[in-house]
Order: structure tokens, then C-alpha cells, then sequence
């Protein structure tokens, strides 16, 4: 999955946000920024409407069958609830479940359900909803999920309020699969349509979609758990990244997410905004078609990676952690692996003169949306070492169809949004087409692993494997920022491009 | 003239046939399918199989072509394969955005184009004329983008008089602020089709001015002016009947920019989307939709002037 939020900017646009830089870099000569106003002391006014502007809008609600950040984002937690959910920091904790066990073997999860639970349309919630819904991951492979619950042999009631799961093998990353859409309950024989209405039992309710405009949900006034602390909140879709700032600077969305990090100081220097940085799993991945020349020889991609000054690449897009494995901070087997390619053309440039390309010309294949920082950058670090970089931006759907399925490239990039996907660096059939034995053992074994704490072991020793064999660069991990108006708290910081948890935001009166 | 109507409505029919084979297969040459996107990347290819035998991508071309245009020949725009909402029901809704945008527009252009056009012919040979010709040709070769991110600047960064983007949540509710919000993507496309009719007002009135029949008036006792702006002007005006109908082309290819650039949930917005996320189905419908506004439009305005124009029903 892709996040289309981090930077769609259309290139068509690109000249009025030139015409923007300018006028920024004339009001930052106009003196130093004032101070941020500070957090309005009013009171939280429980019947608020809090306006929030995103970048991409979903397609269509259909959780079940739709993949898409932009679906998650907004329908997990606040519309749509699991037995389990994760917090900012990508923790498990339990949701409609009031607790979990696991087995001793890691074959049997026993949830045990909160009391008092309906569905939107009034019904109660049973362990009879819960298994229907898994049942129908279980059996249908078109919905969302279907692979991950490959090894569930047994999906039980015992009783109203209890549920077990039986896996054929331990599954390290099952309970995490549930926080996803795939863990969803739905009710038993609904016949909601669910790409244009819903019927979950989050603490809110869908109350209008304006296609290519705005959602509206209402809260949900009888929620099991803690009422909404907002009567209302618009997701208000403004796709293009200076008419976002613009939105928010005249006063029409409450909180504006995923800012450009280039348009941030607008915000700031306006002095109505306070921005938040949040910590990510996107891995911003420039992936390399391991088995394809040149590119099967490590030394090329070891060259490549090395030629990458990734300090300075952060620096021009603006936000993000540098990041020389595949595995993000905020995931299991997070390990810093600085130390394996060190930024030095002069090392790269004999690489390639060992390997045999003293001038190599290379293709980039990128999904349009995503600007032309990164480009850039590549294309002048890959010159000092005689590489010339040739940049075919495409559509998204494009790319899937050459890259991700065909796998017809040379270098691609995108931003990998899913937490914990290790998984693909075990797959060989992956677009990476990388395959090492060594890691799919390694990685089959973390997930076998019971103990959490010895399957991030195995995990950090096949993450730091791919990273020496260079089958990519991880140029960044993505940081995302969000600007709010003084006047709204609690609103999630980490993580939110996967998932804003709106149970506890509070907006005061004007 | 019932001859005329029926050979020419014939062609119409077939204009649409054409154009519909046309739409579909040029659509079917588009890399990526919606199947691949609904169902994501960490999708098996079990999953993506399964959604693109529910969603009909795999049935033969020709089965898929049958399905579709036998719908639109009931009636049936067909389904989203994406959204699950009928196609016919969101055109309705962003025509909403898009329609009076359209009319703004063309408001704005005639305003500009007519009595620019038939000063500038007035004032031939003099500064003032030439200045407004060359004036025009400048406006008119300007893209539409350009201008508007020009008027943005002015009109709501500086002058802060009008909203840069988006239109009003509530849609016409208050009817006012919508209208305030179509107003600077209206005046954008407004200028540049305006610039261009004008410069063909300004020929058509030249040349009705060197007509036989206002030299006849002229030679009663008018004056030169005189006789072109009671006799010469009128014939203009059939003329940029249909013309306008040519420009119905130009405001819709204007507004899938526009809409872009100002945010606006319209038909064209809702296009360049489509097309992104491989709604195949919504894709073909809308085009087809749009194709048969711009023949219907020149049939239209064929029918009137054949009735209007005394040669052209002697030539049929």
C-alpha cells in the first residue's frame, strides 16, 4: 500500500508553488516570525465542529475490499472498530475486545468482548458478528486480508461474548493483522452497501459524502465507550498542497494534514498555527530490480547507495529520519545500520569502475505524485559518480502495472506506508525480485517465533542481511506534519497517515 | 429542411457509434488496471484475480463493449467499478459545479468578445484598434492555467476580493457564495475564450463591412460606420452562433483544467481522477457524455442556421 498523501503535487501545479516560495521567501525577509500564539485557554465546546483538510481522498468507503490509506485513515477507530487497534506508537491494545489471551504454543487467541456494544443501526454486537466477519476474510479472497489469514484453521463463539482464533503455526504478526482492515467486525447478514454508507460501531457515524469535496461524520451518540468529544468533523479533500495551506490560512479547515514541508513556514509565520511533527512507518524506498543488469551486481547497487548523500536528501525534502535498512524505528527489529554504507562517491565511483560501468545510464520509474525533490537530488548525486539518471514519471496505475506487476524497471520509487512489511523482502516474487534464502528462513522463523522479543532478534539479523546485499536504498523515513489551530487538542501526531483516532480531540468555542 | 434534419441527425448517431468505439478501445491501451489499485499492493494475486473477474475486466473486449454501450443505448450510464455509484447520478451532481461554471464563462466571453470585437473592427487602421487586436491575440494565446494561477495571485492573494480554490460545502445552499467561488475560474476561461471569439467578432464584422449590402446602404447616404452597424452587424451575429457552438469544446477542455487548479468538485476534476484510478466504466460514460453535449451542440447549430441562412437552404 501507498500513501498518496505524503506528496501528491501535481506537476502542473509546481509553477504556482514556485509563485508561493517566492512570496514566502519575500515575508521571511521581512523579519523574524512572530511568536506562536498561545493554546487558547477557552473551553472545549462538546457540540464542535472540527474541520480537518487531507490530501487524499478515499474512492470509496469500502473497507472490506478497498485497499488505500486514504480509507484507513479516517474509517478505523472512528467508523469501523476491531477486537484490537494500535496506538500512535504502533503498540497492540485491545478495542472491542475488553481483553486477549494467547496461548502458551501461540495457536489460540481468546478475545472477550466489552458489554454493551451496537452497531450504528441499533443492533447488538455478538461473538457471532465477529466470527461472520472473520469468517468472510477467512473465505473471500477479495477482501482485504484474505492472505494473512491463510494459516486461521478455527473461528469460534463459545459463548456471546467470547471469540477464539485457532492458527495452524504461531503467527508473530496475527494480532497485529487484526488492527488492520482484516480485523474489522461487521454485522452478521448486513446488507449495508458499504461503498457509500456504513454500519460499524465506532464512536461516529457517517453523515454525508460529497464526492471530490468533503466527509462528514456526526458523532455517534450511543457509543459503548467514551462519546466523542467533537459533535461533528469534516474531512475537507483538498488535493493539492498550496491550495491546502491556502485553506488554512484563510481560516477554512480547523487542523490541515500532511503539510509540505517547503510551505510549512507560511503556517508558522502566520502565527494562528501550531505544526507537529509525527514519526511514520513510510520507507521511502528506492528500490532496485535485483535481477536485472545491471543491477544484479551488488557492487552497482552497493555503488549506488553509497553515492546517496542521505543527510543532505533529508534536508531537501524537508522532513524525515534517514533510515540504511529496510526495517523503520517504529517497527520490530529496528536497528541502526548507519555503518554499512557511508556516504562516499569516491568508494562508489571504483565500484563501478571494478563492476565494469564507468558511465552507466539508469531509469527511475516514479509515481507522478510524489513531486520532484527526490529526483532531483539522485539525479545530481548519481552524476558525480558517472551515472546518469534518466526520471519516467508515470501515473500510479501505471506503476502497478509495470513495476509492481511486471516488474519492467530499473529503479523505482515510492513510499512503502505499511508497518511491519518486512515480509516483502522474504517474497521473491516481490517487484524487488530479491532472493536470499538466508532471509526467508530467517524471517519465516521471527514470525514462528512466540516470544516478541526474540522474533525482533530475527527480524534486525534478515533486516541487516538485505541491507548488506544493497537489494535497495531506503533513502528516508517519512515525517509527517500537521498544523493545527490553538484551539484544537488532542489530536494524534504519530502514525496519522495511517490512522486518525478522533475519540479524544477537543476543539473549543471561538 | 426535414430532409436536411434527418440526413443530418443520421450523422450525428453515427458520430456518437464512432466516437464510442473510439472512447472505449483508446481507454483500453492505458497501462494498470482498477482491479490491481482496489485491491493494493500487499494483495496476493489470488485477490487481484478475484476482484478483476467480479468487477467483468476479464471477459473479452468485445463482450465488455456490448455491455457497456448496450446500457448507455437504455439509458444506463453504467456503475463505477471503483465507487459502486451510478455513473449518470455524479454527473448530474458535479454538473452542478460544472454547468454554471460553463455559462459564467461564456457570459464573460461574450461580454468581452462582442462589443471589443466590433469596436476593434470600427477603430480599424487607427492605434487604438491595433492595440486591441494585438491585445486580444496576446490574451487568447495564453494557457488557460497560466491565467488562472495570474488572476490568483491578483485577485486573491493580493487584492483578497475572491476565494482562490474549493467551493462551498453545502453546494448551492447559499447561493451566493457559490457563485463567488466560480467567479475567478469563470473569469479565467472567460478572458481566453473571450480573447479568441473577439478576434473572430472582429473578422466577421470586417468582413460583413466589405458585403455588397452595406456598401448598397452606404451608397443610400449612410456613412460607412452607420451602415455597418445597422446592416452589417445583424449578419454578424448568425455567425458567432456558431462559432459559440466550437467554443462549447473549448469551456469543457478549459474547465478539466480549471477545475483542477481551483479545487472545484466538478465534471472535469472528476474526469482527470477517473482516468488516474482506471474507472473504466465512469471514464468511457463521461466522455461519451461529453462528445454527445459537443455533437449535439453543432447539430444544434447546423439545424438553425440552415434555417436562418436563405443560401444554405437553396444549396440543400
Amino acid at each position: 500500500m501507498h500513501s498518496f498523501t505524503t506528496a501528491r503535487r501535481s506537476a502542473r501545479l509546481a509553477a504556482i508553488a514556485l509563485l508561493a516560495a517566492g512570496a514566502l521567501v519575500l515575508t521571511a525577509c521581512a523579519g523574524s516570525s512572530p511568536e506562536p500564539t498561545p493554546t487558547a485557554t477557552g473551553k472545549s465546546d462538546p457540540d464542535a465542529t472540527l474541520t480537518v483538510g487531507l490530501v487524499l481522498e478515499p474512492t470509496n468507503l469500502d473497507i472490506r475490499h478497498t485497499s488505500g490509506a486514504a480509507l484507513e485513515q479516517i474509517l478505523v477507530d472512528n467508523i469501523y472498530e476491531g477486537l484490537v487497534t494500535r496506538t500512535q506508537d504502533n503498540e497492540i491494545t485491545d478495542r472491542l475486545a475488553s481483553a486477549h489471551e494467547i496461548s502458551p504454543d501461540g495457536l489460540t487467541y481468546t478475545f472477550t468482548l466489552n458489554e454493551g456494544i451496537t452497531f450504528h443501526d441499533g443492533a447488538a454486537l455478538t461473538s457471532a458478528d465477529v466470527v461472520a466477519s472473520y469468517q468472510t476474510v477467512k473465505s473471500d479472497a477479495t477482501v482485504q486480508g484474505n492472505a494473512e489469514f491463510a494459516g486461521v484453521t478455527a473461528i469460534t463463539a463459545p459463548d456471546p461474548t467470547t471469540v477464539v482464533i485457532t492458527l495452524a503455526q504461531p503467527e508473530q504478526n496475527f494480532l497485529f493483522t487484526l488492527t488492520g482492515p482484516a480485523g474489522l467486525v461487521f454485522k452478521k447478514g448486513d446488507t449495508t452497501d458499504l461503498k457509500t454508507a456504513e454500519n460499524g460501531t465506532g464512536p461516529f457515524v457517517l453523515k454525508r459524502w460529497a464526492k471530490g469535496s468533503a466527509i462528514t461524520f456526526d458523532r455517534f451518540g450511543e457509543y459503548w465507550g467514551d462519546a466523542a468529544t467533537v459533535g461533528e468533523v469534516v474531512f475537507q479533500y483538498i488535493p493539492d498542497f498550496t491550495a491546502g495551506v491556502n485553506a488554512a490560512l484563510d481560516g477554512s479547515v480547523d487542523v490541515l494534514t500532511a503539510v509540505d514541508p517547503n510551505l510549512v513556514s507560511q503556517l508558522e509565520d502566520s502565527g494562528e498555527f501550531r505544526i507537529t511533527t509525527g514519526r511514520t512507518t513510510d520507507k521511502a524506498t528506492l528500490a532496485f530490480n535485483n535481477a536485472k543488469a545491471p543491477l544484479n551486481d551488488v557492487k552497482v547497487r552497493e555503488a549506488l547507495r553509497l553515492a546517496i548523500d542521505h543527510e543532505a536528501l533529508v534536508e531537501a525534502v524537508g522532513a524525515g529520519q534517514t533510515q540504511f535498512g529496510p526495517i523503520p524505528e517504529l517497527d520490530p527489529g529496528y536497528e541502526d545500520l548507519s555503518d554499512l554504507v557511508p556516504y562516499d562517491p569516491a568508494k562508489a565511483k571504483a565500484l563501478l569502475k571494478e563492476a565494469g560501468h564507468e558511465k552507466l545510464d539508469l531509469t527511475l520509474t516514479i509515481p507522478s505524485f510524489y513531486g520532484t525533490t527526490v529526483a532531483q537530488v539522485l539525479i545530481s548525486d548519481f552524476a558525480k559518480v558517472g551515472v546518469s539518471l534518466e526520471v519516467n514519471r508515470v501515473e500510479f496505475a501505471t506503476w502497478l502495472e509495470d513495476v509492481y506487476t511486471n516488474h519492467d524497471y530499473e529503479l523505482s520509487f515510492v513510499l512503502h506506508v505499511e508497518p511491519r512489511d518486512f515480509g516483502n523482502w522474504a517474497n521473491p516474487d516481490y517487484y524487488f525480485n530479491y532472493d536470499n534464502a538466508e532471509v526467508q528462513k530467517l524471517y519465516a522463523q521471527s514470525q514462528a517465533e512466540i516470544d516478541p522479543d526474540k522474533s525482533a532478534d530475527l527480524l534486525a539479523k534478515a533486516a541487516r542481511i538485505v541491507s548488506e546485499d544493497h537489494a535497495a536504498d531506503w533513502l528516508y523515513t517519512g515525517e509527517t506534519l500537521t498544523a493545527l489551530i490553538p484551539g484544537v487538542s488532542g489530536f494524534p501526531e504519530d502514525s496519522i497517515n495511517s490512522r486518525i483516532n478522533l475519540a479524544g480531540v477537543t476543539k473549543t468555542a471561538d | 429542411m426535414l430532409r436536411y434534419a434527418l440526413t443530418r441527425g443520421a450523422l450525428l448517431i453515427a458520430g456518437l457509434l464512432v466516437s464510442s468505439v473510439v472512447i472505449f478501445l483508446t481507454l483500453r491501451v492505458l497501462p494498470g488496471d482498477v482491479a490491481q489499485l482496489i485491491a493494493g499492493t500487499q494483495a496476493s494475486p489470488e485477490t487481484v484475480e478475484a476482484l478483476r473477474e467480479s468487477l467483468g475486466l476479464n471477459q473479452p473486449l468485445i463482450v465488455q463493449y456490448l455491455g457497456w454501450i448496450g446500457g448507455v443505448f437504455r439509458g444506463d450510464l453504467g456503475t463505477s467499478q471503483l465507487s459502486g455509484t451510478s455513473v449518470s447520478a455524479e454527473l448530474l451532481e458535479k454538473s452542478r459545479v460544472t454547468v454554471p461554471l460553463g455559462l459564467i464563462a461564456m457570459t464573460i466571453a461574450l461580454l468581452i468578445a462582442v462589443p471589443f470585437g466590433i469596436i476593434s473592427a470600427l477603430l480599424r487602421g487607427r492605434a487604438g484598434g491595433t492595440a486591441m487586436s494585438v491585445g486580444a491575440q496576446a490574451i487568447a494565446a495564453v494557457p488557460v492555467i497560466w491565467a488562472g494561477m495570474i488572476l490568483v495571485v491578483v485577485f486573491a492573494h493580493w487584492l483578497g476580493w475572491l476565494p482562490a480554490q474549493g467551493f462551498p460545502r453545502s453546494g448551492w445552499a447559499i447561493p451566493a457564495k457559490a457563485f463567488e467561488s466560480l467567479l475567478l475560474p469563470a473569469l479565467t476561461i472567460g478572458l481566453v475564450e473571450g480573447a479568441m471569439l473577439m478576434r473572430f467578432v472582429r473578422s466577421a464584422t470586417l468582413q460583413a463591412a466589405g458585403e455588397d449590402f452595406v456598401r448598397t446602404a452606404a451608397a443610400k447616404g449612410l456613412t460607412r460606420r452607420q451602415a455597418l452597424v445597422q446592416h452589417g452587424i445583424p449578419a454578424v451575429g448568425l455567425s458567432i452562433v456558431t462559432v459559440l457552438g466550437l467554443q462549447v469544446a473549448g469551456i469543457i477542455v478549459g474547465s478539466v483544467v480549471i477545475e483542477q487548479l481551483f479545487t472545484l468538485p466538478g465534471i472535469g476534476r472528476m474526469l482527470v481522477a477517473d482516468v488516474g484510478t482506471r474507472d473504466l466504466i465512469k471514464v468511457q460514460s463521461e466522455l461519451l457524455v461529453l462528445t454527445g453535449f459537443v455533437l449535439v451542440i453543432g447539430f444544434v447549430v447546423d439545424l438553425v442556421h440552415h434555417a436562418i441562412d436563405p443560401r444554405q437552404r437553396e444549396a440543400a
